[in-house]
């Protein structure tokens, strides 16, 4: 396994233990639909006993030399988001109040503290 | 990271000809995916800005917000152009990041265009701008350190100096900002073109030229090619009075908008020669979207001089109507609508036909009389209307230049005289709007003002048909300039005689 590919599994498996101390239920990781792509983490969030399934990008990155991680997120990478959640939604048993795309920024600088950077309804 | 959410607000000038106002650049950071957008009218340039100050900034090592960022530019609904907001952008940037206080940036005038590297560069219309925003209260501002001289002329205002958008974070955390090294700024008090002594004989065409520059009137040179039109033409800057504070201080505005920067304020009053096929456009001012000044504005308070004038496009030429009246040019665009001031001498020299020969004494000219017309009305009767004073100029005899008609004045003799009689004029028309006899209005002349004496030789010419009652106003006009310059408090028979003497070969 490569550094890159290293640094990207490291920083999902840090949003999956964020958003696990955040109280949300990780439905599903790494979820690909043959040619289409991808999903990171499908999550679901609980409250006021309200669900909201949530489809999330994961960008992680060992230092700012190429920029901000989030800023890697572009606009051709959230269409294909969209249409991942829709086919997802499409094969899975839904029974939720709502539903939200969110990005995840990981910035795990080596030897130091990782910063999560969390931007909630970047589309939809 | 945490979301930090923050306004901050920095002010630049928005430029619209001469008119400036002053424009708020509004910063504001908020969650979301990183984007940095511009709103509030930007032109293409300027959309641009946003890029130039994300590298600068980045280069001069501060970070620039991985968040929403939204610039806007109020007020919102006025076109706005140039590079110059970058400055007042990255420090507004910076501001929301916390690197400079949002308070310190209150009441300051940032005008600067930033290089990818975070070197400022200087930017147009820097004196223009600061003189705009100091009469709408502005007291502070931070320039381009090469553009320091400039922006100092203004007065009232303190103007420091930066060459990186480092010394702008310096400077707005109170430094005193960069001095530039001292020049040795060269006088130009002298250098105003070809000197009167250099124009050999001439007598009456000389005389013509004075009388013009004594009184403020547009002047028309006849003659055949290679007498001295020209040269006559271009003496008159160097023998029209020094330019006061003001009106150096408008000249100087309107240069700013041309070249990058200006080093002093100008002495002599500007001339500016369009060559005969100039567009409309080049002439009173023009371009697509916002339009840029004209040779007319460049001959504000100083000359314009129209060689070859029959030459000129009539469109051209009667373009010119409106600003001769008005002393200023407005021009309508899509985006908006500039006033440019526009008041200057008008010069014109003109052939007598196509060949050039014609009415000169001892030639043959070779043009058919109907080309010789057609010739003639080229200049149309509104323009030579505004023209109170024509004169031929006559070839030299050869013993003229054998130097037998003694050594010729030289401008500053003559300066010094034009000057005694604008400060006559000046006296006698400081209860009216105007300043000068060229400016003064038919029915002013005639109610107001002392009728000269000897005033026969003038109805003789009405009863002769030879001038109409406009042309007598201009008689009158000239008339009272040739008494100030013989120091006489109201013009005789002598000085209305002299008066008729510069409108011969015209027969309105």
């Amino acid at each position: 396994m490569d550094r890159r590919r290293q640094t990207g599994q490291a920083g999902e498996d840090l949003a999956v233990d964020y958003l696990r101390r955040l109280g949300w239920r990780i439905v599903e990781r790494n979820w690909r639909f043959s040619r289409v792509g991808e999903i990171d983490i499908v999550a679901v969030e609980s409250a006021e006993e309200r669900q909201t399934l949530v489809f999330c990008e994961v960008k992680a990155r060992a230092g700012t030399g190429f920029g901000e991680p989030l800023e890697a997120i572009t606009h051709v990478k959230l269409q294909r988001l969209h249409r991942l959640a829709c086919l997802w939604m499409a094969t899975h048993e839904m029974g939720y109040d709502k539903v939200r795309i969110d990005a995840i920024g990981v910035l795990s600088p080596p030897g130091a503290q990782a910063t999560i950077t969390h931007v909630k309804a970047v589309r939809l | 990271m945490s979301a930090v959410s923050g306004i901050a607000q920095a002010q630049s000038v928005a430029l619209l000809g001469v008119d400036a106002t002053v424009v708020d650049i509004e910063a504001w950071t908020g969650s979301g995916l990183p984007r940095t957008t511009m709103v509030g009218l930007p032109d293409a340039a300027l959309t641009q800005a946003k890029e130039r100050c994300r590298a600068a900034v980045l280069s001069a090592g501060y970070a620039w917000p991985a968040q929403v960022l939204t610039i806007n530019l109020t007020p919102a609904s006025l076109p706005k152009t140039g590079s110059h907001y970058d400055l007042g952008i990255a420090a507004a940037v910076l501001a929301t990041q916390g690197v400079l206080a949002a308070s310190s940036l209150r009441g300051i005038i940032l005008l600067g265009e930033l290089g990818l590297d975070g070197v400022v560069h200087p930017v147009r219309g820097v004196l223009t701008a600061l003189l705009g925003a100091r009469r709408r209260g502005a007291e502070q501002a931070v320039v381009p350190t090469s553009q320091l001289r400039e922006a100092r002329l203004v007065e009232g205002m303190t103007v420091r100096g930066v060459n990186t958008l480092t010394d702008v974070v310096a400077v707005l955390r109170g430094g005193d900002g960069v001095t530039p090294p001292p020049v040795v700024v060269t006088g130009d008090a002298t250098a105003a073109g070809p000197d009167l002594a250099d124009v050999v004989g001439l007598t009456a065409a000389r005389w013509a030229v004075e009388v013009a520059a004594a009184g403020r009137h547009h002047l028309c040179l006849h003659g055949p090619p290679g007498v001295g039109k020209t040269l006559l033409a271009s003496c008159l800057p160097g023998i029209l009075p020094a330019l006061c504070p003001s009106e150096a201080l408008e000249v100087a505005a309107l240069h700013s908008l041309a070249d990058a920067s200006i080093e002093a304020l100008p002495v002599r009053p500007p001339f500016s020669a369009p060559h005969h096929t100039a567009s409309l456009a080049s002439l009173i001012g023009g371009g697509a979207r916002i339009a840029r000044p004209g040779a007319i504005s460049w001959a504000h308070r100083g000359v314009l001089f129209l060689d070859e004038a029959p030459e000129f496009s009539g469109q051209a030429l009667e373009a010119l109507r409106i600003p001769l009246e008005s002393g200023e040019v407005i021009l309508g665009r899509s985006e908006s609508t500039i006033r440019y001031p526009a008041r200057f001498q008008l010069v014109l020299a003109a052939n007598p036909c196509p060949c050039g020969l014609a009415s000169t004494p001892q030639s043959t000219c070779t043009c058919t009389p109907m080309a010789i017309r057609r010739y003639a009305t080229r200049l149309s009767g509104p323009i030579l209307d505004r023209v109170d004073i024509q004169t031929q100029v006559l070839p030299l005899k050869q013993s003229l230049l054998t130097g037998l008609g003694g050594e010729p004045e030289r401008s500053e003799v003559v300066a010094h005289r034009v000057g005694q009689a604008r400060s006559r004029q000046a006296h006698r028309l400081s209860a009216t709007p105007w300043s000068t006899n060229a400016e003064v209005p038919g029915a002013h002349l005639r109610k107001r003002l002392p009728v000269p004496l000897g005033m026969e030789a003038v109805d003789h010419a009405v009863a002769a048909g030879l001038l109409t009652a406009r042309g007598v106003d201009k008689v009158i006009r000239v008339a009272w300039t040739v008494a100030d310059l013989a120091g006489a408090d109201r013009p005789t028979s002598d000085h209305v005689f002299a008066a008729l003497a510069l409108r011969q070969g015209q027969s309105r």
